[in-house]
């Protein structure tokens, strides 16, 4: 992942939420999305599927990359990176929704 | 630092065609009953999914049907396998995409204007290849063809 996201980017303290329109599913290979109002499929690797899951159940970006800090022994502002970047990826196709925060 | 396990990627999928269906003739009295009213629906399927994403296409097919009823027998599900048969037989002579969107699509308003209340199932795999299926079920049994059992349901509408 490029590292062009700060530390201090407003998608740290953003909520972010699966719209209704989004559906996903994790396989062992990788997390499959269907976006039901554009009818596209795409495909999320084990690290993006993990990722996902975790901002949906934290508060915030920063929330989740504590928590995926711990879990697997990484560095918070290495994860915060990689959320937000994943985050700007999810965002550009409509995968995910920020609040306020975000902008 | 090194990344957690592997940098998180994101990609688009392309599914291909799924597979087919094992058709079994109707009757030519019932083949005939039914030819005009599949080929409307199709058109009008493919209409709606030209102008609405899916969840609004399905409720747009629905909408003019009969009540839903709850009465659950085996007649109805013997009559929506029967459906379900005859649109797959009748879409394989239509030009476009016939495959299983356009099928559980046309299959979904022929059972809601009988009243039969039934699911699209939208399901996908990863593996090996990605692969993304429809079908419809009547009170979960599958009335068009659910695939080889590879398949993850995504989404049932």
């Amino acid at each position: 992942m490029t590292s062009e996201t700060a530390p201090s980017s407003p998608l740290l303290t953003a909520n972010v939420k699966v719209p209704k329109h989004v559906v996903y599913r994790s396989f062992p290979a990788e997390t499959v999305v269907l976006n039901l109002e554009t009818g596209k499929y795409h495909g999320l690797n084990a690290t993006a599927g993990q990722m996902l899951e975790a901002l949906e159940q934290a508060a915030c970006v920063r929330d989740a990359a504590i928590v995926l800090s711990a879990r697997y022994e990484q560095d918070q502002s290495v994860i915060e990176l990689d959320l937000c970047e994943l985050c700007r990826s999810l965002l550009e196709r409509g995968l995910i929704e920020a609040d306020d925060a975000a902008h | 630092m090194t990344p957690l396990i592997e940098p998180p990627g994101v990609r688009d999928h392309h599914p291909h065609a799924c597979s087919g269906w094992r058709e079994e003739p109707l009757s030519n009295i019932q083949r005939a009953r039914l030819a005009v009213e599949i080929v409307a629906a199709y058109v009008r399927a493919r209409r709606s999914l030209r102008r609405a994403p899916i969840a609004a296409a399905i409720a747009g097919l629905r909408s003019d049907g009969e009540a839903p009823s709850d009465r659950v027998c085996a007649d109805r599900l013997t009559q929506a396998r029967r459906l379900g048969r005859a649109v797959t037989r009748t879409l394989a002579f239509m030009p476009g995409d016939t495959r299983c969107l356009a099928r559980s699509l046309v299959l979904t308003r022929l059972l809601a204007q009988r009243g039969i209340p039934a699911k699209l199932v939208i399901g996908a795999r990863a593996d090996p290849d990605f692969l993304a299926h429809a079908w419809v079920e009547y009170e979960g049994e599958p009335v068009l063809a659910p695939g080889d059992g590879s398949f993850g349901r995504l989404v049932e509408l």
